[in-house]
């Protein structure tokens, strides 16, 4: 047996992605449909925010264009985990009927092989629409676009895309030792809107809570401070990279606990 | 040559915390650390040879998926010593994986959205299978089945007879050692059963896989297996031949007997007349378990002829179902 590395799954990844496109596109009015409702998901979301800044021209110092800059970073962030890891939503499923056991006899890594199941073409859009708000009011703001502050974007894009996982992993995992995870998946779900505002305007137990416990403060404050202000950047963000990784790692770790638990059910 | 699955004293408990009844039960378990230990599996050891069908039998709830999951490595025996191709299968799971294939009869493994053939790549890539290997793998397949209109349809649009099938061609692809069928023929028609017995038989007697198979279906076990191990109740309760196992209670014969009148009465009566043995009745037949150690079935037509008019008869071998609901029903003592 070869070693399998990175390339190995890779590569297997790609095979998988290719034939799932190629399936989505022969149910067309299925993908136009969700397609169509995602575009109004993100709209909808947009209006909430604008109608709240028409009221309020800033929060807490923040002014408009930069809560639009947060605003798209979490959106973009969030593409990631929508794509790639959108199977974590029929985890429990496949754990309550038992049905989860037949990806347990493969000579791969489990948590890969369910993972790259499913494929959500949902995401791009969502990643286009979060690009183009991004863009705009980065140009508002008038950052400028050197090199280095576009690596410093990739690399906190890929840090807030990671916690993000972390967290979907997670709370997907618990259905390994409670029977509906979805009121978890649901909770952190609706927490990742907060992901969207700046932290200093919750309340110190709050902070805490979003920053330590359920990081959604890395998710985009903490390393959009980076680039909004450079001047006053805590040592949190610098290290969100790192935090990120950590998380990424415990949630896959306790993911993979909870499935080497798993004894499926009887037939 | 050692065998290629060694399982010896093996034992398997879960933790079952203790329901109590009704919804004030319910609450009361919310904090209840009363469990009880159950035994799914209770000290079983065999050894299987390479090569070999086993049937794999028990009543629902015996204790023979826990097994399978112990040899696939899904579960971690509690005690004992398990073996498959060398391997502990919990402690290396995918290095297991790569020397087994299973299939469950319900649940198919392939990629639900996929033509069976693009399922068929990707699974070369994963056991990472030679290209020659591949294609001698699929010549040997279209040898035996007609395989064309399978493998461009999506597995989501099969019938539960062509998902079997494919299930099982995907479970042999990367030429495993070892083989887990559980319950493959369930829920099919006589002729798809009769095609997947076939199709089996004939990948072991080309691979020289070893096969496990669990069933509910005798014809399966008719069809397939030499040697069968039955377990209930976690106990090993027989493993040996399949030719054995007919002699295992004795040499049982049924005498099928036609008569006028109503047949239940009369099955009655005759039961009266022949203490020694079973008689039941259906619309059309009485029928007497006879025991040839305890007397012949001649001796005992010879016996019922002088007392009843007998139009019409027939003789029936005891068939492996009979002898395995007897084993189910009475155990072995």
């Amino acid at each position: 047996m070869k070693r399998k590395g990175l390339g190995f799954y890779l590569r297997i990844y790609g095979k998988i992605l290719a034939q799932d496109l190629k399936s989505k596109m022969s149910y067309r009015a299925d993908f136009i449909i969700s397609t169509i409702g995602m575009i109004f998901t993100n709209i909808a979301g947009f209006v909430s925010f604008w109608i709240l800044f028409r009221n309020f021209p800033s929060i807490n110092g923040w002014s408009y264009h930069e809560m639009l800059f947060l605003y798209g970073f979490s959106l973009v962030s969030l593409t990631p985990v929508q794509c790639f890891f959108d199977n974590n939503w029929s985890l429990r499923m496949y754990v309550y009927s038992g049905d989860f056991i037949k990806y347990c006899f493969r000579p791969i890594n489990l948590f890969f092989y369910y993972q790259s199941e499913v494929f959500d073409i949902k995401g791009l859009g969502q990643l286009a629409f979060g690009l183009g708000t991004l863009i705009y009011s980065w140009t508002k703001i008038g950052l400028g676009f050197t090199p280095l502050i576009l690596l410093k974007r990739v690399v906190f894009l890929l840090t807030a895309s990671l916690i993000m996982i972390a967290l979907q992993n997670a709370s997907a995992a618990t259905c390994f030792w409670i029977q509906n995870s979805f009121y978890v998946m649901d909770l952190v779900l609706k927490f990742k809107d907060y992901a969207r505002y700046p932290i200093t305007i919750f309340s110190p137990v709050f902070r805490f809570i979003f920053t330590f416990i359920m990081p959604i403060a890395f998710i985009a404050y903490y390393p959009s401070l980076v680039i909004l202000r450079p001047n006053e950047v805590p040592l949190l963000s610098w290290l969100s990279p790192l935090i990120g990784c950590l998380f990424f790692w415990i949630s896959y770790k306790f993911w993979m606990f909870g499935a080497m638990k798993y004894s499926g059910t009887g037939s | 040559m050692s065998a290629i699955i060694q399982i010896k004293n093996v034992t398997k408990e879960f933790k079952v915390l203790n329901r109590r009844e009704g919804l004030k039960g319910s609450l009361k378990d919310l904090f209840s650390r009363d469990y009880k230990i159950v035994r799914a599996v209770d000290n079983i050891s065999m050894d299987i040879e390479q090569g070999e069908i086993v049937g794999y039998l028990g009543p629902n709830g015996a204790g023979k998926s826990t097994t399978i999951k112990m040899m696939t490595g899904v579960l971690e025996p509690t005690s004992g010593e398990i073996l498959v191709g060398g391997n502990i299968p919990y402690q290396n799971r995918a290095k297991n994986a790569q020397e087994i294939g299973v299939v469950f009869g319900q649940r198919s493994q392939l990629w639900w959205a996929l033509p069976l053939i693009e399922s068929f790549k990707l699974l070369k890539d994963i056991y990472q299978i030679s290209d020659s290997d591949y294609k001698s793998m699929m010549h040997l397949y279209q040898s035996l089945v007609d395989i064309e209109p399978l493998l461009h349809k999506p597995v989501r649009q099969m019938s539960l007879g062509q998902r079997t099938l494919s299930d099982i061609l995907a479970a042999f692809l990367h030429n495993p050692k070892i083989v887990f069928l559980d319950e493959p023929t369930i829920g099919l028609d006589v002729s798809m059963k009769s095609k997947i017995r076939i199709l089996i038989n004939a990948l072991n007697k080309e691979k020289n896989t070893t096969v496990i198979l669990t069933t509910h279906d005798m014809g399966d076990v008719d069809a397939l297996c030499r040697r069968i191990v039955i377990i209930d109740k976690g106990k090993m309760l027989y493993n040996n031949d399949i030719e054995h196992l007919k002699g295992f209670f004795g040499s049982y014969r049924t005498l099928k007997i036609r008569m006028d009148g109503d047949l239940k009465q009369q099955a009655e009566v005759i039961q009266k007349e022949l203490p020694d043995f079973s008689v039941s009745a259906d619309e059309e037949w009485i029928s007497v378990l006879v025991d040839e150690e305890k007397s012949k079935v001649m001796e005992v037509l010879n016996q019922l002829q002088k007392s009843h008019e007998i139009r019409d008869m027939q003789l029936e071998e005891i068939s492996t179902e009979d002898v395995i609901k007897k084993i189910y029903e009475e155990g072995v003592e």
